[in-house]
Formats: structure tokens, C-alpha cells, sequence
């Protein structure tokens, strides 16, 4: 348990340290003196200058610079955005709140749906199956983008239902949550619906359903037990999807955000919002790893005596 | 393709409902009977752009306006025919020679933040335009020759020119030289890029970039100018712009009632925003630089005349604008706009598509041969344009009609080929001259605009950032645009820019393509809504009747 | 389904190889103001754009661009992450550890961003959309070529070959990578949907190929400014790009099922 505890430890440095490394690398490849590449389109007066090449230690050789930006960052401090004139910490902060929401209502709404969904159509008949799986086809192809731009067109502009734009209580979050929740809700039913079907295939089912227990509760007491490991393992990888899809249908929706905030920052090339973000979300991934290994324990009880 | 069949038809009639609903109300819009203007109540206005620092004497941002009109007063206020009237300054004197302004100053005006306004205050204002360190590129560039500003006492302030500058006082009634407090000023360039604080009938209450801002009313408002409709503090509680940066979300919000009133109706909706019992919208030309095409008359392909004229008459703009636009947009014929205090009408019958003589001037030009794909050549050289098209800038489906330019421009034997630039490296083309052609259109209430477009001075170079993006060289111009500085009277001026504009069309220095006119998309329950003289819209007489 | 699936494919291919066999003669940048924003008609079936310009027209010229962009990914993570995975398998304990947490690094970061940060440094264009999605979907071969050839290595046919004396680059070619190539292959074509999704979403949002070229994504984009009036413009390349990865997606299931 304790070697357990110490890998993930040292994985999640190393994984901090690789983003570090990885958005260091992008400032220092881009064409171009790396101070205009920091201050991007806009206009700072020469002390601004001097502060940048003091604070990034610029005229230091590259190793110095590497450190100077990895001690920079180890303190929090992930610099200034010059064009939005805040630094970047604040900038990403004040849009954080939103895009969290957003994140945390679609995994939640994914995770209930697909294990409702699973749980239903598991060694069902072919029919429902079937159709189970030909939907689940169908979300997986369809570009989160389009559904969101369907969904806005139906159900905001036509039927009035939601508002279209905003950010504003619970009715605002519903189309975006449904489009960023759909590709990864369709991924999780598939797999968690094979899942389901190696399990109740396995001998102790039929031990527990010849002791007379329901069908349903054979499903959620028993095997469902067994596919959530796997599922959990997942939900770091699927956090990165969530990010990914929420970029585009923040900007459709209108939403504030920081896809939003990423987006605006990569067509004015205003790098240290987006060295930022990547910072951001592989702490956000080590902290989900982190979650997930205690979840682990509270689902098979089987890791806690392996201390 | 079966498969895309079967796909077809539920979409289709799920997709239709948009062209039903719009075909439904056909009725002529008609005027609610507005009655007394209501106290209280928001108005939310979904704006398409916003700017990135709020600070009017710094931004370059010509949507920073919009944004700070609200919160700002400026000394004098312009109306639609280009006429000052008094506003924070309730007189002014101009000296003989006209490089003296003196304004006499209202009493009993307070910023919102409590500090009194006075000529101090102004001193400041009007130094922080020109300080360096401001690194202003809208407001300083409109200063001209600005010397220096004197208090003379607590209500009085000198202004003095180094030359006669005569559309000083326009620019003067700009957002871009609002009043600020000067207690905001001095906490710097930061501060004031998220928060300003002015007299205005508006305070800003917060401001979230990528999602907008909101006002609430100033309860001490009384010094409203003139041209205004009422007096004392505004109608509305409560003002807010949402950010909505996609047209067709500002649109169906607007069409959904989700919010009150929207910038920039796409112009392809137009007709189905006016077909709606319940919607409404207001037009407004604006002045200053119509949206043109800029050739670079220096180098390349375009510095001869022939072709930059064969460009011009051999591609058919009015229909293409007429027809990509709706009839939103005047296809435009001159430099600047109809709405432009200095406007050549004579300009509208000076050029016309005409495709055999452009044929003919490319034939005179050397460029005779035609390639494999049918565009011209010259000594084995295609005839090629090359266009740096800054698309994240991009807005009112300027990218459709470039393409549309394309395409008809091929027929013509010209291979325009856009380079793709982020605002980054856009910059540095524009200012070396690297490239063919370039669009853009220039907002500015004065016939000054021609100044900024055309003057010798405006060419881009290493170290400044003209709009003479033709780089046209022409002394001649030059000394007219330099006599209108110089004379206040609108006939002489006038007179002056007439011959700018007729020699700038002569000369095939640029393409005029459309006279940009906003398209405010409105509720009918929002009453008052007016333009400023640059043609943003204005909320200070705006109110909402209960419906 | 896979029927369909596969003729779909087959249409997907013609179009993108001989665009214009389908089209008759008219190409996708005939812009006419005159017969601008038309819906689906005997004249143009899927309609007409903001330009004019025939969609259907359009789209089938799209393919060959649409498809680049995410086949020429997946090879380039193909190629990229086999070799990474061989080095890892083959390379010693220590190129090994370093291979995995590099893999893991990149894994753990979210691939639409890594995709924006690459493209915040290169700029827009089909070539950088490339790059940035194979650097995010290699290491994910480099991991299943790393674990065949684990396999491969302790399996006895190796073994034997070992003895005889061979040498390890013709053990490579000869033993391993023919054995690693029919998952590889099966990941690959699942996830050339996954990187076509990618492409047109980086598309959709300005970054990748530059008008007036017809990509699927750019389409779309450019379609949702008129969707309101002419829904046909993003309606149909939607369904291009859907029923691409769809039919690539159920063909590549199947191939797995017939493997496992």
C-alpha cells in the first residue's frame, strides 16, 4: 500500500515536472525573441522589457532559465499575461468557476447515465442491444461541435426550452452539459456494458441468483461492483476529454470559461495563458489520480489489506 | 449517398422550422405607441467584440467606445450633422490663428468616485493621452499637433497647437478622449485596462472579460449635453453587454428574448429580424474610412495604375455587395462614408464595373498572356495578389465576400491568394509593406479620416503604424489635406476633401467596397436607444416599457 | 451496417482520389453571388453557399483535404510511436522507465490543449494540425507496441531465433513487427476516426486548413453563420465528417472483433 501511495507520488511529480518541461519547450520553439513571444501583440514600454528578462532570467544561459522558470512556477506563480494585462494566475482564476461547473456536471451526468444505461441493457435482448449500441456508435462519430450546434438550434432558438447563452443558473448548463456529457457517456455505457457481461457470466452470480436474490439486485450489488474499478482508472482519462470538448461548446454556447479564455489566447498567440491552462490541467489530472486511488480503496476492499 | 438520403429528410424538416418561422410574421413593423419614457428597469445588449483594455486613451480598439461611453463624458458632444455642442465644457473660444482653445469649464460636476472636476482634472486627462507611457494609438494619433493644456483657473483650461488643427474638437467629443477621474488615472496602465471611472450617467459595477459588463445608474447624473432627449440621470437601473461572439447565438438569443437588444445583426438576417412582430432594427452609417480595399501603390503588382483600376472596374463590387449583403450594406464609392462631414457625392458616377475595359488596361499593362488555369501573365509571371487576411478579425462575413472577390477576381485573370496572419504577424507585414493587397474599415466622425488614410505622414514604417496602407505618396493630397487642417469653415474643408476623394478614385488608389452600417437588432419594448456621431449606440435616453 | 459502411468508405475514397468523376466538371470554388444561399435543389442537391458555390460540390472536393489531416496523423503516430515502443521494449531497463513516463506525461495532459499549445507555436495550417494530433495520439501505439513486443520477445520463436544468432534488426523486422502489426493496425483504424473528430474540431475552430479550401470542419464553421437562413451549408458537412468516422469506426470494430 504504502509503495502504491509513494509510485503515485513520484508519477504525479514527474507528470508536474513533464508540463513544466513541455510548456518551457514551446515557449523557447517558437520563432522569435522569447520576450515577444511572452508580451504577444501587444505594446509594453522598455522597464516592462527589462522586468521580463530579469524575471524569466533571459540573459542567463538556458539551464539557468530552466530553473529560474521551474522555481517560478513551483511558487505559483506562472507569470503575466501582457496582453490581458493580469497576471496569469488571475486571469485563469476569474474564469475557473464556470468551466469547473461545467466539467463536474457533465462527468457526474455521464457517470449516472452510462451506468444506469449499462446496467439496463447488459445481457439483454438483441434488440435493445442493438439499439444500445448503434446510438452509442453514432455519439462516439458525432463531432461534439455539431452537437452542440444542433442542440442550440433545436432546442434555444426553436423550442425556446434553454437560453442560449451565458452562464446564468441551472438552465443555461443543460445543452452544454448534454454536448460535452454525450461522446463520453457513449464511451463509458460501451465499456462498462462489456464490462458488466464478462461478470455475470462469471460462477458467484449464479451462486447469488440460485440463493434467490432479483436480477436487479445481482446487477447493482455484485457485478457492478466489479466494473467500477476499471471505470475509475478511467476518469483521469476521461477529465482530459471533458477539457477537450468543453473548448468548442464553451465558445458556441457562449459560455465564460477557460476555453473560452484558451481559445482567444491561442489566435492572439498570448502563450503564457496557454502554458498556463496546460499547467493547470495536469495538476487537475495528478489531483484526479490522487481521488481516484482512494476511491480504489472504498470500492474493493480487497487493496486495503495489501498494506 | 443513401446512407446521407435516409439522414436527409428528419433533419431537413427538423431544420426548416427557422425558414417557417420567419416567413410567419410578414406584417409591416409598426411603431409601439411609446408614451412617457419608464424609470428603472435593465437593458441587456448582446455586443459581438469587446476590447482588451478599457482604458479609451490607450486601447487601440475602436469597440473601447462603446464600452466607456456609458462611464465617460467628454468636454463637447458632436451631433449628427457635425455640430459641437457644449457638454462638460459649457463654452469654448478659439484664438485668430486657431492654435488656441479655451474652454470655460460646467461647475457642480462630480466624478463618480467623489473627486470634482475641474480644469486640473482635464490637464490630467489630456496629458495622459500623449504621455509615452500611455502608448496611446487611437486617441493620440486624433491629438494632432497638440502642444500643451494650461489651467488658467479652477473652471478655465487653455489647449495649444503647435499647427492649426481644425477637426480637434471632434475628436474631442470622442469616447477616446472621455473624461477620468484623475484619482483612477494615477493608479496606472493596469488598473485602468479592467475598471474606469468618469462624470458619466453609468458606473461601472463589474466588467469579466469574454463575458461583459455591467453598469448601474448614477443617481447624481444632471449634466447631460444638449443634443440629448431629457435631462438628470438616465431611464435605465441597470445596463449589461453580454459578450456573444458568435452571430448566430447573438442572433438567437435576441429572436429567443433572451436579451434586449444586439450589435451587428448578421446581414443575411436582416430581413427575418424585421419580419418578427417583435423585433426591430435600427440602421446607422457610419463615418470615417468605408470598408476598402487597400492595393499597395508602392510595390508589386498594384503600383502600376492599370492594373490597381483594371482590380477595380474589372471585378463587379456592387453586386457582389448587394448580393452577399442583403441590401444591408451600400456598396460604397468613395474613400469614406455618405455619413462623413465632407462627403463628394460626385464620387457615386465616377467609376462603374466595366470588365472590357479592364481587360484592356491589363492588355496595356503587359499583363496579355493567360496561363493554363486562365489567369494572365507577364513575362512568363502570373498575375498574382497577394493578400495577408487577418481572418480572427474578421467580422460581418468579410470572409464570404473576400472569397466572392476571389472567385470573380479570377475571371478577371487575377490569382488572389490570401496569406493567412494572426494579428501577431500581421503587424509586421503591414509595416514592411509585404503584401499586395490589404482591407479594413476606419470609424471617424470628421473628413479627417482622409488624413489618416492617405497622408504622406500615415504610410507605415518600422517605428509607427499609419493607415496609409495604399502607401500612397502623393504631395498634391498632402497639401490638401494639410489646407483643410487649417481652416474651421465646413465649405473650404469640404471643398478640399471633394478633391482627395475624386483623385484617390482617378488614381485607382484604393477599392471602395461598402459603406459599413450598424445594424442594432432590437426588442420593441426598448425605446430611445440613440447613435453616437462614430455610430456606436448610446443607453444614457434608453428605457423599456413594460409590455 | 458494415455494408454501408464499407461503400460508404469506398465513395469517401473515389471522391478524395477523383473528385472530380463525381462532380462533373464543376469545381468547388465556382463562386456565383447571383445564386447565392439556394436550398437543395435538382440544380444542386445539398444547396448552395453564402458564395454561391455548390455544397455538394464542395464536399466531395473536401474529402481529399478532410481526410488528410486525420489519416495523416494516425501515420505519423503510427510510425512515431512504433518506433518508440520498439525502443522501449528493446532499449534496456532505463530507456524503458524513460520511454513510459514520457508517454504518460503526454497521455496526461488533455489533447485538445496540447493540440492548441503545438498550434499557439506553429500558427495555423493543415501540416501543424497534423503534427499536433499524431504528438498526442503516438504515445498511445508507442504503449501497445511496447507491450506486443514484450510478448513477442519471451515467446519461443524469438528465443529460438536469438540462438541461431540473429540480429536484433532482423529479429525486429523478420519476428516482431510482424506479429505487433495486426493490433497496431486495428487501433489504427479505430482511431483514425478519433483523429478525424480532432481534425475537424481544430478546423472548426479556425486553426486549420484556410479558406476557400473546401475542409469539412471549415465548412461547417463557416456554415454556422447562416444557419438560421440555410441550414444546408453546416448541416451536410456535419453529415460528411459523421457518417467518415462512423464507417471508419464500424469497420475497425469489426476487424478487432475478428482478431480478439
Amino acid at each position: 500500500m504504502i509503495r502504491r501511495i509513494l509510485t503515485r507520488l513520484g508519477t504525479s511529480v514527474l507528470v508536474l515536472w513533464g508540463a513544466v518541461t513541455v510548456s518551457f519547450t514551446a515557449l523557447h520553439l517558437t520563432p522569435g525573441n522569447v520576450v515577444d513571444v511572452l508580451i504577444g501583440s501587444s505594446v509594453v514600454t522598455p522597464e516592462v522589457r527589462a522586468r521580463i528578462i530579469a524575471d524569466y532570467g533571459l540573459d542567463e544561459p538556458l539551464v539557468v532559465q530552466y530553473a529560474t522558470y521551474l522555481g517560478r512556477v513551483l511558487r505559483g506563480d506562472l507569470g503575466r499575461s501582457y496582453q490581458l494585462h493580469e497576471p496569469v494566475v488571475s486571469a485563469i482564476g476569474a474564469q475557473l468557476g464556470p468551466s469547473l461547473q461545467l466539467a463536474g456536471v457533465s462527468l457526474l451526468v455521464a457517470v449516472v447515465v452510462s451506468t444506469t444505461l449499462a446496467v439496463l441493457t447488459a445481457r439483454r435482448r438483441p434488440w435493445i442491444r442493438g439499439l444500445s449500441s448503434g446510438l452509442e456508435l453514432v455519439g462516439v462519430s458525432i463531432p461534439t461541435f455539431w452537437t452542440a450546434i444542433l442542440l442550440l438550434t433545436i432546442f434555444s432558438f426553436q423550442l425556446g426550452w434553454f437560453p442560449a447563452v451565458g452562464a446564468d443558473g441551472p438552465a443555461a448548463l443543460v445543452l452544454p452539459v448534454i454536448a460535452v456529457a454525450l461522446p463520453i457517456t457513449t464511451l463509458l455505457t460501451q465499456m462498462m456494458r462489456e464490462g458488466l457481461e464478462l461478470v455475470l457470466e462469471q460462477p458467484f452470480v449464479l451462486t447469488a441468483r440460485t440463493r434467490g436474490m432479483s436480477d436487479l439486485g445481482v446487477r447493482l450489488r455484485h457485478a457492478l461492483r466489479h466494473v467500477l474499478v476499471p471505470t475509475v482508472t478511467l476518469i483521469g482519462w476521461l477529465v482530459g476529454l471533458t477539457v477537450g470538448a468543453m473548448v468548442a461548446v464553451e465558445q458556441i454556447f457562449s459560455r465564460p470559461g477557460v476555453g473560452q479564455l484558451t481559445l482567444t489566447a491561442v489566435g492572439g498567440k498570448d502563450l503564457p495563458i496557454v502554458m498556463g491552462v496546460v499547467l493547470l490541467t495536469a495538476v487537475l489530472y495528478v489531483v484526479v489520480n490522487v481521488v481516484v486511488d482512494l476511491l480504489y480503496l472504498l470500492i474493493d476492499p480487497r487493496l486495503r489489506g495489501a498494506a | 449517398m443513401i446512407s446521407v438520403r435516409r439522414f436527409r429528410a428528419p433533419l431537413a424538416a427538423l431544420l426548416l422550422l427557422p425558414l417557417l418561422a420567419a416567413c410567419g410574421g410578414t406584417s409591416a413593423p409598426e411603431q409601439a405607441p411609446a408614451g412617457p419614457p419608464a424609470k428603472g428597469g435593465s437593458l441587456v445588449f448582446g455586443v459581438n467584440t469587446e476590447p482588451a483594455n478599457l482604458d479609451p486613451h490607450a486601447s487601440p480598439q475602436d469597440v473601447t467606445g462603446l464600452f466607456t461611453r456609458p462611464v465617460l463624458d467628454s468636454l463637447v458632444a458632436l451631433d449628427d450633422k457635425g455640430d459641437v455642442h457644449p457638454w462638460l465644457a459649457s463654452s469654448w473660444e478659439i484664438s485668430d490663428d486657431q492654435l488656441t482653445y479655451t474652454f470655460k469649464l460646467r461647475t457642480g460636476v462630480k466624478f463618480s468616485d467623489g473627486t470634482p472636476f475641474d480644469a486640473a482634472a482635464v490637464k490630467t486627462n489630456l496629458d495622459h493621452i500623449v504621455d509615452p507611457a500611455t502608448k496611446s494609438q487611437l486617441a493620440a494619433a486624433a491629438f494632432g499637433p497638440y502642444e500643451k493644456s494650461t489651467v488658467v483657473d479652477p473652471q478655465t483650461i487653455e489647449v495649444t497647437f503647435k499647427e492649426a488643427y481644425s477637426p480637434f474638437l471632434a475628436a474631442l467629443a470622442t469616447a477616446y478622449f472621455g473624461i477620468q477621474s484623475p484619482r483612477q488615472l494615477a493608479l496606472g496602465p493596469e488598473a485602468l485596462a479592467k475598471k474606469v471611472v468618469g462624470t458619466g450617467p453609468f458606473v461601472i459595477d463589474a466588467y469579466v472579460p469574454h463575458q461583459g459588463i455591467t453598469y448601474r445608474r448614477n443617481p447624481d447624473y444632471d449634466w447631460a449635453p444638449p443634443i440629448a432627449k431629457h435631462s438628470g440621470p438616465a431611464h435605465l437601473e441597470r445596463l449589461e453587454f453580454k459578450v456573444i461572439v458568435e452571430d448566430a447565438v447573438r442572433l438567437g438569443a435576441l429572436t429567443s428574448g433572451q436579451i434586449d437588444a444586439i450589435a451587428s445583426v448578421p446581414p443575411v438576417n436582416v430581413k427575418q429580424v424585421e419580419a418578427d412582430p417583435k423585433l426591430t432594427v435600427l440602421r446607422k452609417q457610419a463615418p470615417g474610412g468605408n470598408y476598402n480595399y487597400y492595393p499597395n501603390n508602392e510595390k508589386g503588382v498594384f503600383a502600376d495604375q492599370k492594373v490597381r483600376q483594371a482590380f477595380r472596374d474589372g471585378i463587379d463590387f456592387a453586386t457582389v455587395v448587394e448580393k452577399l449583403y442583403f441590401g444591408a450594406f451600400d456598396p460604397a464609392s468613395s474613400a469614406i462614408s455618405p455619413a462623413t462631414a465632407g462627403y463628394d457625392k460626385t464620387t457615386e458616377t465616377q467609376w462603374t464595373y466595366d470588365p472590357e475595359g479592364a481587360a484592356r488596361l491589363l492588355d496595356e499593362a503587359g499583363w496579355s498572356a493567360r496561363d493554363a488555369e486562365g489567369y494572365r501573365t507577364k513575362d512568363g509571371r502570373r498575375l498574382t495578389v497577394k493578400w495577408p487576411f487577418l481572418k480572427a478579425l474578421a467580422r460581418e462575413q468579410r470572409g464570404t465576400l473576400a472569397e466572392q472577390v476571389q472567385a470573380e477576381a479570377k475571371k478577371a485573370g487575377f490569382d488572389v491568394q490570401f496569406v493567412d496572419v494572426t494579428p501577431a504577424d500581421f503587424t509586421p507585414k503591414a509595416l514592411a509593406g509585404d503584401y499586395d493587397l490589404i482591407d479594413f474599415s476606419w470609424q471617424r466622425a470628421d473628413g479627417d479620416a482622409l488624413r489618416n488614410l492617405f497622408a504622406i505622414s500615415n504610410i507605415p514604417r518600422p517605428d509607427f503604424f499609419g493607415q496609409n496602407l495604399a502607401r500612397w505618396h502623393d504631395p498634391e493630397t498632402d497639401g490638401w489635406l494639410t489646407g483643410a487642417l487649417r481652416t474651421t469653415d465646413p465649405a473650404e474643408r469640404a471643398a478640399l476633401y471633394a478633391k482627395v476623394q475624386q483623385k484617390a478614385n482617378t488614381n485607382a488608389t484604393i477599392v471602395p467596397v461598402y459603406v459599413f452600417t450598424y445594424l442594432l437588432g432590437a426588442s420593441k419594448h426598448v425605446q430611445d436607444v440613440t447613435f453616437e456621431p462614430q455610430a456606436f449606440p448610446t443607453f444614457y435616453d434608453a428605457w423599456v416599457s413594460k409590455a | 451496417m458494415k455494408v454501408f459502411a464499407v461503400a460508404f468508405l469506398a465513395l469517401v475514397t473515389l471522391a478524395a482520389l477523383a473528385p472530380s468523376l463525381l462532380t462533373g466538371g464543376v469545381t468547388p470554388d465556382a463562386a456565383d453571388a447571383l445564386a447565392a444561399l439556394q436550398g437543395p435543389s435538382a440544380d444542386h442537391p445539398l444547396g448552395t453557399d453564402a458564395n454561391g458555390r455548390d455544397v455538394l460540390t464542395r464536399i466531395v472536393y473536401g474529402a481529399a483535404p478532410s481526410l488528410l489531416a486525420g489519416l495523416g496523423a494516425t501515420a505519423l503516430a503510427v510510425v512515431v510511436g512504433t518506433a518508440l515502443g520498439l525502443l522501449a521494449a528493446l532499449g534496456g531497463r532505463v530507456v524503458d522507465e524513460i520511454v513510459i513516463r514520457l508517454v504518460e506525461i503526454v497521455l496526461s495532459l488533455p489533447t485538445l490543449l496540447l493540440a492548441l499549445l503545438v498550434i499557439t507555436v506553429t500558427g495555423p495550417g493543415t501540416v501543424n494540425v497534423i503534427f499536433a494530433i499524431a504528438l498526442y495520439t503516438a504515445p498511445g501505439y508507442a504503449r501497445l507496441v511496447r507491450a506486443q513486443t514484450m510478448v513477442i520477445r519471451n515467446a519461443g520463436f524469438v528465443e529460438a531465433a536469438v540462438s541461431l544468432g540473429l540480429g536484433r534488426g532482423r529479429i525486429i523486422t523478420r519476428h516482431v513487427l510482424p506479429n505487433a502489426f495486426e493490433p497496431l493496425a486495428v487501433l489504427a483504424t479505430i482511431e483514425v476516426g478519433t483523429a478525424l473528430v480532432a481534425a475537424a474540431s481544430l478546423s472548426y475552430l479556425g486553426l486549420g486548413p484556410q479558406p476557400p479550401a473546401p475542409e469539412w470542419g471549415a465548412m461547417l464553421s463557416a456554415g454556422r453563420d447562416y444557419f438560421s437562413v440555410a441550414w444546408w451549408i453546416a448541416v451536410f458537412p456535419g453529415v460528411a465528417i459523421t457518417l467518415t468516422v462512423l464507417s471508419v469506426t464500424v469497420v475497425g470494430r469489426r476487424l478487432q472483433r475478428r482478431i480478439v
